[in-house]
């Protein structure tokens, strides 16, 4: 894959030569993370129209904040503080099933037990980061929370490629019985859906998209990435199919505007920062056109 | 050909503490209607969820006849954010077709759907957002992918709540043909002239049967108003 990848990458200088593209592509870093950003958004995209369908945005944000302490077990276990994928998407996993475990088993709303669990993670998280900054520096930690470009290697694109793969397979079979599933559990179950198993693969792909997102976009602000792009789309869709499409566009534009420019423009904001302000720019274009222009003052 | 008879023998469902059903025994005739009526809160949907395998229950609810019934389940609702873009048409392709909704309508989906829509009066509303629709028009709507594909057993909960009496009566027309054709049809309903229009046999429900009786009126096929 790293011939694929090199490949890419002189294409982007090529055209950085020939004036079509910013001078920043000539940096691999710069490559790297574009490439990212081209497998990234529209997963995102695809996956946000889920989380948004299904009212789980705060279930992503409680993985978002569980990676970080993936990340500490794993830098205390002796993983590679650049690295630490065993640990992180061992814990994720872990957390995302026994949450959905305990959703399922009981009688609290969605949004406290969630609360409660995104606060125990957070707790860990917090308590683990004591002993992980005494063996190594702020700047790795401040790269999980936020994101950097700067340390995208080829096999972190392996890894987001591998994910990438698998999520677009299962998202895409079970993309609409993962929906019913929300919708009417009793439908789902009459038409053959196993409910449960649904909401365990949902729970599954946002686990692993997460994980494998959080280096560029960064533990904190993952979930954000899932759900602005697919808010600012419902904004001016009138379809599932413009809501899905709007949401990998507004996804993509995100994440390539967010890693470039602030390179381009040598504005010193951390990759993840600057990738879910140009969401936020989205979301807010879309809600004043929606507000403003009668052809969108009817969509949903 | 007849469809699946449907028994139900003692039933209970336990449900956080609380007994909802208690000892439920009755049997569905194949190809008949049968309609389940009773006090809210009686247990009527948890029953049907049993039936489903949506909630666990003692006791035994069997089917006898084809090997593997196709089963159409019209509810009461949808749990759908009225917001979201969701037209007609991605609603029923979310429900019926394996390709992802978001990609449109597969061709038998299209084939089979836009008949069934424009007897159901929202041929011209398909493109329509689903929070957009009715109250009954959401309910025809239920009621129409319930009826895709060809059902054995039809299961319908509230189907004409929401209702006006020209649709009604085209539900009404279409469950017939539906039982003539062989489909066993199992119908939640508080209507109790509708009860009385349509039911084969009525069986109430009250935590356990109160009573399983043999309609009073006997079924006239009425052609539609």
């Amino acid at each position: 894959m790293t011939d694929l990848y090199g490949f890419i990458r002189s294409l982007f200088e090529g055209m950085a030569n020939a004036g079509l593209l910013p001078n920043v592509f000539h940096f691999q870093f710069v490559g790297n993370a574009v490439i990212a950003a081209l497998v990234i958004g529209p997963l995102l995209g695809m996956l946000g129209s889920m989380v948004v369908i299904k009212r789980m945005a705060f279930f992503s944000q409680a993985i978002g904040n569980a990676a970080l302490t993936g990340v500490s077990i794993g830098v205390l276990i002796g993983e590679s503080n650049s690295s630490t994928y065993v640990s992180t998407f061992a814990f994720c996993f872990v957390f995302g099933l026994v949450l959905r475990y305990a959703q399922q088993r009981t009688s609290l709303s969605n949004d406290v037990l969630i609360g409660v669990f995104l606060s125990i993670s957070l707790a860990i998280g917090a308590s683990l980061l004591l002993f992980v900054s005494a063996r190594t520096n702020t700047h790795v930690l401040e790269n999980i929370l936020f994101g950097s470009i700067l340390t995208v290697g080829p096999r972190d694109l392996d890894i987001l490629l591998g994910v990438a793969l698998v999520a677009f397979v299962f998202g895409g079979v079970f993309y609409n019985r993962i929906i019913l599933a929300s919708f009417s559990p009793s439908l789902a179950e009459a038409r053959g859906v196993p409910v449960r198993a649904v909401e365990y693969v949902f729970v599954i792909l946002i686990t692993l998209v997460t994980v494998a997102c959080v280096k560029i976009v960064g533990a904190v602000l993952v979930e954000a990435l899932l759900v602005i792009p697919a808010a600012a789309s419902r904004n001016i869709s009138r379809s599932l199919r413009g809501f899905v499409g709007w949401g990998v566009v507004f996804a993509t534009l995100s994440c390539l505007v967010g890693i470039v420019a602030p390179m381009h423009y040598n504005i010193p904001v951390p990759s993840g920062g600057a990738i879910i302000l140009v969401a936020a720019a989205l979301f807010l274009a879309t809600t004043l056109l929606r507000n403003v222009h009668p052809a969108f003052r009817s969509a949903a | 050909m007849a469809g699946p008879g449907l028994r139900f023998d003692k039933v209970s469902v336990r449900l956080g503490g609380t007994e909802i059903l208690s000892n439920v025994s009755f049997d569905v005739a194949p190809s008949s209607i049968h309609c389940i009526t009773g006090p809210n809160g009686g247990g009527k949907t948890t029953l049907m969820r049993a039936l489903l395998g949506q909630v666990p229950f003692d006791g035994t609810i069997t089917m006898e006849g084809p090997a593997k019934p196709v089963i159409g389940y019209a509810p009461q609702s949808l749990d759908i954010d009225r917001n979201l873009p969701f037209t007609v048409e991605d609603v029923l392709a979310v429900m019926l077709q394996r390709r992802p909704a978001f990609m449109g309508r597969s061709a038998s989906l299209k084939r089979h759907q836009d008949a069934l829509l424009a007897r159901l009066g929202l041929g011209a509303k398909a493109r329509r957002l689903f929070g957009h629709l009715s109250g009954g028009e959401r309910q025809r709507l239920l009621f129409a992918q319930a009826l895709l594909p060809a059902p054995d057993v039809l299961l319908i909960d509230e189907a004409t709540a929401n209702m006006d009496e020209d649709v009604v009566r085209l539900i009404e027309e279409m469950v017939r043909e539906l039982s003539a054709s062989g489909v066993t049809v199992l119908w939640i309903n508080h209507d109790a002239a509708q009860v009385n229009r349509m039911a084969d046999r009525v069986t109430e429900i009250a935590r356990k049967v109160l009573s399983d009786r043999a309609a009073n009126a006997s079924r006239v096929l009425e052609p539609s108003a």
